[in-house]
């Protein structure tokens, strides 16, 4: 290993990801208050922002958080066909696939942002998917090291 | 109400919860961080934020310190924003200038053991909650009128209780049934628990009050083709399914009580291979004569079984994983009344669940009657078989007797699943309604409002709702009448102001929000030249679907913009030495 590698590889040791977890305020954050109810334990990573429904999520808001220097981006909804607002989630998945390209083309793993579904009812799937998103960024390093 | 130009005086309270957070948080290290954030003129740390004592402490800051702006950090606003926005308001705060911060749920519980990290996401959580109170909008608290008449949507039990009960507490009501006639899948059956009458005799006496009420306005053989308004005030279309006619009301409030159907099992127990198989729905609409002579030759009944869980509590079958809930005491009731005159009555099944009120009364005289009650395992159902001949044998494996039985019966019994009707997606459509895992009409909250929906206005009551008995879609229709006639008395309601918003002069007239709207609030204003869209302030949720979609960034979605989201990223993301309390070199 080279004294280059060797460094980096400190660095990466001390870096902890940074990710933005916007949920929607009916099925994900709730789901987040209930891993906390529970004691569900999972890494302090993720700030989470509420919003009322993914649907209200611009490709904007995932692609700012890349570039203001978010590691990852996590988004959670309610299942489809459970949106408290019938379909918004529905929208915020047809414009995922299309914002995935995105970013893929400018250069960013696609892998630094997750789109997972958690109902009110479901904590340990929601602190599972913070966790994943945790390890996917954590395996791709930080998002600066993308940028060229 | 406060100048919106004034410079932003934000207080920030960080709360203890006892030491729920101050177990894993370090408060008073976030509420000095807080302190030096821009904007912040007062921050402080106490120790039980939502009791009088922390109530009474936000309002003396307030006024002390002349703050604009509220920031709370404690447990979720799922729980408390109520309470809090209460508490600004009393001090005569905008509701829409608080902002809660969530250390309680999102950190200390589920960071326990990492305290250090967990104050420094507590802390970034703080910068962030800010960062958008210095964002934050004064809105209006507005109101609409509500009218004083209620559409009840099925007049099976549940929507005659909910009609009669509105009526007589003076508000008029539109009662809608699609069938010719009131009284649903109760009026048919014959053996009600727990009381010892027939459907009928039970539910006569309701249809003649709700038919000779005044104030009741009932429309048989119709449905409702077209819904469209806002909480207090729907414009309701009422199609005649026979004449066609059309006819238009205007209300208030709705109830739905569209009710269930009785699963028809084919494929289970072979079901369709013999006459003499048959639900117990089928059963409960036979006269009683009628039950004791075979359906295939018309020779006596002597022999009979009921099998249990019929498309019910089948893990991973979506829409018959639930337990419905009324088949064991139904059964119960109708074993202990035939075995009066048959030989036997065999009862199989997985689990015996009579919970209700006289209902394990009804388990008990059914077994005293000599009734055999026979457990089945769950993963080897009985299996039933039709003969050449037309005999019935069924096979099962008694866990109790841990061996295999056999047994010929006359008349086989299921008690099928309560299921959604066929047309509950197209019910669903017309209200805006989500539907649960088995099927049935999501409330708004399971435990704590299980009556009213996500579309403010309109209630569910009885079987609409989940699988229930006729004594518990009576307790739901009082319930939602009640609900429906509190919005009436009150007169008008308040509606939220988070509502989206079009700068006419940003509209590309595109139509992409008109289509993005779940409600259909989006309308375009044909009065300007070109039209532009336009909110139907009261028909909107506030999901914000419409500002995401709109690709002129002409949609401001109040207390949710753009700027108020991102500068909660901004402030986690880049912040800046100053933005951090340093000093700003």
């Amino acid at each position: 290993m080279t004294v280059e590698q060797t460094q980096t590889t400190k660095a990466n040791e001390e870096w902890e990801p940074r990710i933005v977890a916007y949920c929607c305020n009916w099925c994900s954050y709730a789901g987040a208050d209930l891993a906390g109810t529970s004691r569900i334990q999972y890494p302090t990573n993720a700030r989470i922002l509420r919003v009322n429904c993914t649907g209200r999520l611009s490709p904007e808001f995932i692609l700012a958080a890349l570039d203001m220097g978010a590691d990852g981006v996590l988004v959670s909804g309610c299942h489809p066909g459970d949106c408290h607002y019938t379909s918004g989630n529905l929208k915020a998945r047809a414009r995922w696939a299309m914002m995935e390209t995105a970013i893929e083309q400018a250069g960013v793993n696609p892998k630094r942002v997750r789109l997972q579904w958690a109902s009110a009812s479901e904590a340990q799937i929601f602190a599972d998917g913070v966790k994943k998103i945790i390890e996917q960024v954590r395996e791709l390093g930080p998002i600066r090291s993308e940028w060229k | 109400m406060s100048d919106p130009n004034e410079q932003p005086r934000i207080g920030v309270f960080v709360c203890h919860c006892g030491h729920n957070i101050a177990g894993a948080v370090d408060v008073v290290a976030v509420a000095d961080m807080a302190r030096e954030l821009p904007y912040v003129t007062f921050s402080t740390d106490e120790m039980f934020m939502c009791s009088d004592a922390g109530q009474t402490l936000i309002k003396e800051k307030i006024k002390e310190h002349n703050l604009n702006r509220v920031v709370v950090a404690s447990c979720s606003p799922r729980m408390h924003e109520p309470t809090f926005r209460r508490v600004v308001e009393e001090a005569d705060v905008n509701r829409y200038l608080f902002d809660q911060v969530n250390l309680r749920e999102h950190v200390s519980w589920c960071h326990t053991r990492e305290p250090e990290k967990a104050t420094e996401k507590a802390k970034d959580l703080v910068r962030m909650s800010v960062a958008r109170a210095v964002k934050l909008q004064e809105l209006p608290i507005k109101t609409v009128k509500v009218l004083p008449t209620t559409m009840v949507v099925g007049g099976g039990i549940a929507g005659l209780r909910s009609s009669l009960d509105i009526a007589e507490r003076g508000f008029d009501v539109v009662l809608i049934e699609k069938d010719s006639q009131l009284g649903g899948n109760v009026a048919k059956w014959t053996h009600l628990f727990p009381s010892d009458e027939s459907g009928a005799q039970v539910i006569g006496p309701l249809i003649d009050a709700v038919r000779k009420h005044k104030r009741i306005k009932i429309h048989l053989n119709s449905k409702v083709s077209d819904f469209d308004g806002y909480i207090g005030n729907f414009g309701v279309t009422i199609k005649n399914l026979s004449s066609e006619k059309e006819t238009k009301v205007d209300i208030g409030t709705v109830i739905v009580t569209t009710g269930f159907e009785a699963f028809k099992p084919d494929g289970y127990y072979s079901y369709t291979e013999s006459p003499n198989i048959v639900t117990l729905a089928e059963l409960q609409e036979m006269a009683p004569a009628q039950m004791l002579v075979r359906l295939s030759d018309g020779k006596p009944v002597k022999k009979i079984v009921f099998i249990g869980c019929v498309g019910s509590r089948e893990p991973g079958k979506i829409g018959h994983e639930h337990c419905s809930r009324h088949c064991c005491s139904a059964t119960a009731k109708a074993a202990a009344d035939l075995k009066d005159n048959v030989d036997e009555v065999l009862v199989l099944y997985q689990d015996i669940r009579t919970y209700g009120k006289g209902h394990e009364e009804f388990h008990r005289l059914a077994r005293q009657k000599h009734v055999i009650y026979s457990k089945y395992p769950s993963d080897a159902h009985p299996n039933v078989e039709v003969a050449a001949d037309g005999k019935i044998r069924i096979r099962w494996f008694d866990v109790l007797a841990g061996s295999e039985l056999e047994f010929e019966p006359d008349l086989v019994v299921l008690a099928s699943a309560m299921i959604p009707p066929p047309d509950m997606d197209e019910t669903a459509k017309m209200f805006s309604l989500t539907r649960s895992g088995d099927g049935f009409f999501n409330p708004e909250h399971i435990k704590l409002a299980p009556l009213t929906t996500h579309t403010a206005g309109v209630m569910i009551a009885g079987a609409a709702q989940a699988a229930k008995n006729a004594s518990e879609a009576v307790i739901d229709a009082s319930g939602a009448a009640a609900k429906a006639v509190g919005l009436m008395a009150q007169g008008e309601v308040e509606i939220e102001s988070t509502v989206s918003h079009v700068l006419p002069e940003l509209c590309s007239s595109c139509h992409t929000c008109l289509t993005a709207c779940p409600y259909g609030a989006i309308v375009m204003d044909e009065e300007q030249d070109p039209p532009v869209a336009f909110v139907q302030e009261a028909k909107c949720k506030g999901c914000g679907t419409c500002a995401a979609a709109c690709p002129s960034s002409a949609i401001v979605m109040y207390h949710s913009t753009d700027d108020q989201i991102l500068t909660m990223v901004e402030a986690y993301l880049c912040a800046t030495p100053e933005s951090e309390g340093g000093s700003p070199t």
